[in-house]
């Protein structure tokens, strides 16, 4: 439906002439899937939908009302509504705020695209068929399967104080993966574990040549598991590919330092933190080689952007530098609630869920060892790749994750192949044991559109971006019952 | 008064119905919502507010064909039938273009249904004042959501199905200074002021033993008596790499070696779907029915897999009408002879775990799963609570859980609704008993 939100911001602001601001998010997506298993069709489907969220600001409490009815009466009624919500929600409001934390930004965002046209069903579906069938590169391998997804998503944002949003993001992810077995043992592999191939971007994102050499690897990868010998138990230096180091960083480093958390309003459903608000500015997150860094700048990176949704202005942060906790991530709103600063960070997974402090693109920069130094410099050690289990404690402190695949390091060098590879640790002792970090030519950009939190629920977009790195004195260990 | 979602699906698969061509058959799954959300912290509002919503998801069988979409719908009938209209044009050109599809599965079943719960709900202006003055004194955080929930399903078979019902969730936990909390969910139909200053209370008499300092676990093997709120978290792990047909047969299942005689549960584990816990439609999205009730585990033993109908075509086994994704739903785990009066007797020296958080499979073909405890998890000594424990992190089979390391079920079992609220409110649950385990490995 064609609207001219400027003018439906008007009739908001009529029908609620007592609201000290209102806001208007208007939201469009459109999302298309196709799966291939073992060489046939699987499934093609797609979704639209669009909506809008009005926010109201009364009485320093903002509440907010969203529907897909955008006719004149509908933004009228949803307008009410919200300014009820701020009615009955003013005197017990969790801090007096004001429209200082809705900023009146002019912002324009869409992502880079090398081809702005794309594939039709019958090309995606014939260059997914030929993607399983170069993964199942033996009879022991039992299910091959892949699958490309795209996502367009438009925001726009306006508001009674001038705010004049409007960003397109345009998304793409393939993924293969085989499952092999011989007699009891049975293996997946994947490219770089599951949906962590996600990125901003145009047809370019889904070129089945490139996945047809990934999906033979990782068949022949997930046959050579059947016979390898099970993850050793013990302590050793594990070293961490791109694929899931994007998990580490997400699991012990980003969820821990969104200020949301911190001041305990996820402690309900996903957590609070281990960190404080003391700590912020002093506190020695890890090693002095850790430098991570909020960067929404990275233009195929899947959670790059212009403005929050809340019309904050993204810039490029320092989180950790040099192993000190400088910042933590928290929007505006959070900022004024605790006092510190944060970053342009409160998003929402669509029209139908008010913003949050989530993570967005939160990457550790690269280092200056090499890939081959970091392998030659460990005597007893393991290198892991790509994520399949994941799991932390509530205050994002004692995790435990598995990974595909692994190779044990022996006396500097990559020896047998392990199966079932896990590891578990505590997040503040185990960033203290980083002990090198990869240059740029290990440094890896990946994203997922999956990471969950808030109540109401929301699922949303985050990259993550790493080198490969080493940790000492790690717990590791395999599988079994 | 709220908007007639009944009429206005039946109207467009009515419209939907009649646009389609000779040779075109559809499904039409119905989700719709008038929802009130209140979150809360430190016993305050963080944010509140509507949402109002619904949407159709349509499969198109077009000769060999198979094509979904999904369309977002404002609810205005003649806007909506335009969109609809694009988008089946939209989904023609498509599906001509896919390849043929080897396992379509077109539902032939034409029956009928129609669910319709009433509730008694706290009036909006309300809800904000009714939640928090009875814990104005507490640290008092989680979630109330509220309002109208409807399904309905449509194929071209003739099948049309209709649930609704008008239900509450607050999803809560109230915590001391010393960072330990206690976790409660109160749901239902109908809101009850004394219920709720009842769950309130219990809550403030848990906290008395959170203030006793904690008591540090050492990694090893523990006892521990799992009550029926901490195995919630473990259900999502039947569907999950679980009892799908499909899943079975592609070598994903983590049960495939229970499938295969491999492994084994104990004969006191017995596991249902059983719609009749009256909290979700029994329909799927394509308008087919499952039976009332279906058993997965009787005695240990494996009886069926959940199959849908794409499945059965697949691979031959019956198909008893599962969604596409072969979850299973309405889990029900069967009840025992242990009174939960006696639970922390029966425990002795152990763990009581009242609540788990973030399970994930750490072995799947073992059926191994990592975890960590959470909120009230106490220590427990010769049948008395002794301290609460510091939260620790697990790593234990299902196999070892619900197999030879299972010593008793408790008789009573509590029936949890869903309160999950991914892109939507939910409308499952689960009828679950606590379980009395030996040998339970604590990690870290």
């Amino acid at each position: 439906m064609k609207v001219n939100i400027h003018r439906l911001l008007k009739e908001a602001a009529d029908a609620v002439p007592q609201a000290e601001w209102i806001g208007l998010r208007r939201c469009t997506n459109h999302m298309s899937f196709f799966s291939v298993i073992d060489g046939a069709f699987d499934q093609a489907m797609s979704s639209r939908d669009e909506g809008i969220m009005l926010e109201v600001l009364y009485n320093g409490t903002f509440s907010y009302a969203a529907t897909a009815d955008v006719s004149r009466e509908g933004v009228r009624r949803a307008t009410e509504r919200a300014f009820c919500a701020a009615q009955s929600a003013a005197p017990y409001g969790i801090y007096r705020f004001d429209r200082s934390v809705r900023p009146a930004s002019q912002v324009r965002y869409t992502s880079k695209r090398q081809c702005l046209s794309g594939f039709s069903a019958d090309e995606i579906a014939q260059g997914l068929i030929a993607v399983t069938q170069a993964a199942r590169v033996s009879d022991h391998v039992i299910q091959t399967e892949a699958f490309y997804q795209t996502d367009t998503q438009e925001i726009e944002l306006v508001s009674t104080n001038g705010a004049d949003i409007r960003q397109i993001q345009y998304l793409g992810g393939a993924e293969v993966r085989a499952v092999a077995r011989k007699d009891d043992v049975i293996q997946q592999r994947s490219v770089n574990g599951y949906n962590a191939s996600c990125y901003q971007g145009g047809r370019e994102l889904f070129n089945p040549d490139t996945l047809i050499v990934k999906a033979r690897k990782a068949g022949e990868e997930a046959v050579e598991l059947l016979t390898a010998e099970p993850c050793p138990t013990g302590k050793r230096t594990l070293v961490l590919m791109p694929d899931q180091m994007i998990l580490q960083i997400h699991e012990s480093v980003g969820h821990a330092l969104e200020i949301d958390r911190i001041l305990g309003d996820e402690r309900n459903y996903a957590g609070g933190s281990f960190i404080t608000l003391q700590d912020v500015g002093s506190f020695r997150y890890g090693s002095p080689l850790m430098n991570i860094v909020f960067n929404p700048l990275i233009a195929h990176e899947l959670a790059s952007y212009g403005a929050d949704d809340i019309g904050n202005i993204a810039e490029k942060e320092y989180l950790i530098k040099d192993g000190i906790l400088v910042r933590a991530l928290g929007s505006l709103e959070s900022q004024k609630r605790s006092g510190l600063r944060g970053v342009a960070n409160q998003r929402a997974c669509s029209w139908n869920r008010p913003p949050i402090d989530r993570m967005a693109n939160i990457n550790l920069e690269a280092g200056t060892s090499s890939f081959d130094s970091i392998i030659s410099s460990i005597e007893n050690g393991i290198l892991m790749f790509s994520n399949r289990s994941w799991s932390i404690d509530d205050y994002r402190n004692k995790f435990q994750f598995g990974c595909e695949y692994a190779k044990l390091i022996e006396n500097g060098k990559l020896t047998k192949t392990v199966r079932d590879p896990n590891y578990r640790g505590i997040s503040r002792y185990f960033w203290n044991n980083l002990c090198a970090v990869g240059d740029e030519s290990t440094f890896e950009v990946f994203g997922t559109p999956n990471c969950g939190k808030g109540e109401p629920n929301q699922t949303i977009r985050v990259g993550h971006a790493s080198p490969v790195c080493a940790f000492s004195d790690v717990e590791v260990f395999g599988g079994g019952k | 008064m709220s908007f007639d979602f009944k009429h206005h699906f039946e109207s467009l698969a009515d419209f939907l119905f009649a646009e389609l061509l000779p040779n075109e058959q559809v499904s039409l799954n119905y989700s719709a919502e008038e929802s009130y959300f209140a979150r809360f912290n430190h016993a305050k509002v963080r944010q509140n507010g509507s949402v109002q919503q619904a949407d159709v998801s349509i499969t198109l069988w077009k000769n060999k064909k198979t094509y979904s979409f999904a369309q977002g719908l404002t609810c205005l009938f003649e806007e909506d039938c335009a969109v609809l209209a694009a988008a089946l044009e939209d989904a023609r050109k498509t599906a001509a273009l896919l390849p043929d599809d080897p396992y379509q599965s077109i539902p032939t079943g034409a029956e009928r249904s129609e669910t319709a719960y009433s509730g008694s709900l706290i009036p909006q202006a309300d809800v904000e004042k009714t939640i928090l003055e009875p814990v104005r004194d507490l640290d008092f955080t989680g979630i109330f959501a509220q309002g109208l929930l409807c399904r309905g399903a449509a194929n071209t078979a003739g099948a049309r199905h209709w649930f609704q019902t008008e239900t509450f969730s607050l999803d809560y936990s109230v915590w001391l200074e010393n960072g330990r909390a206690v976790k409660g969910v109160y749901a239902g139909r109908e809101w009850n002021g004394s219920e709720y200053e009842r769950k309130i209370a219990e809550a403030r008499k848990g906290l008395t033993v959170l203030a006793l300092p904690q008591k540090k676990i050492e990694p090893g093997k523990y006892r521990m008596f799992i009550s029926a709120d901490a195995l919630t978290e473990v259900v999502e792990f039947f569907s999950w790499n679980g009892f799908g047909e499909r899943c079975m047969q592609q070598g994903e299942s983590a049960y495939l070696a229970l499938k295969e005689g491999r492994e084994t549960f104990s004969n006191l584990f017995n596991l249902t779907q059983d719609f009749s816990i009256g909290v979700e439609p029994a329909f799927n999205g394509e308008g087919e029915a499952a039976p009332e009730k279906l058993v997965i585990i009787e005695k240990g033993k494996l009886v069926n897999t959940v199959v849908s109908s794409r499945s059965e075509k697949q691979y031959g086994t019956k198909a008893n009408g599962a969604p596409p994704y072969e979850g299973l739903r309405s889990a029900v785990i069967g009840e025992g002879t242990l009174a939960e009066a006696d639970a922390l007797k029966e425990l002795g020296t152990g763990i009581y775990i009242s609540n788990f958080h973030y399970l994930n499979w750490s072995d799947t073909s073992a059926a191994r799963i990592t975890g960590m405890t959470r909120f009230a998890c106490l220590w427990v000594e010769d049948g008395k609570v002794v301290a609460p424990i510091a939260d620790m992190r697990w790593d234990e089979s299902l196999y070892n859980i619900f197999g030879a390391n299972l010593v008793a079920v408790t008789k009573e079992r509590h029936l949890f609704a869903d309160t999950s609220t991914y892109d939507q409110r939910s409308a499952g649950g689960c009828l679950l008993p606590g379980i009395l385990v030996k040998d339970f490995n604590c990690t870290l």
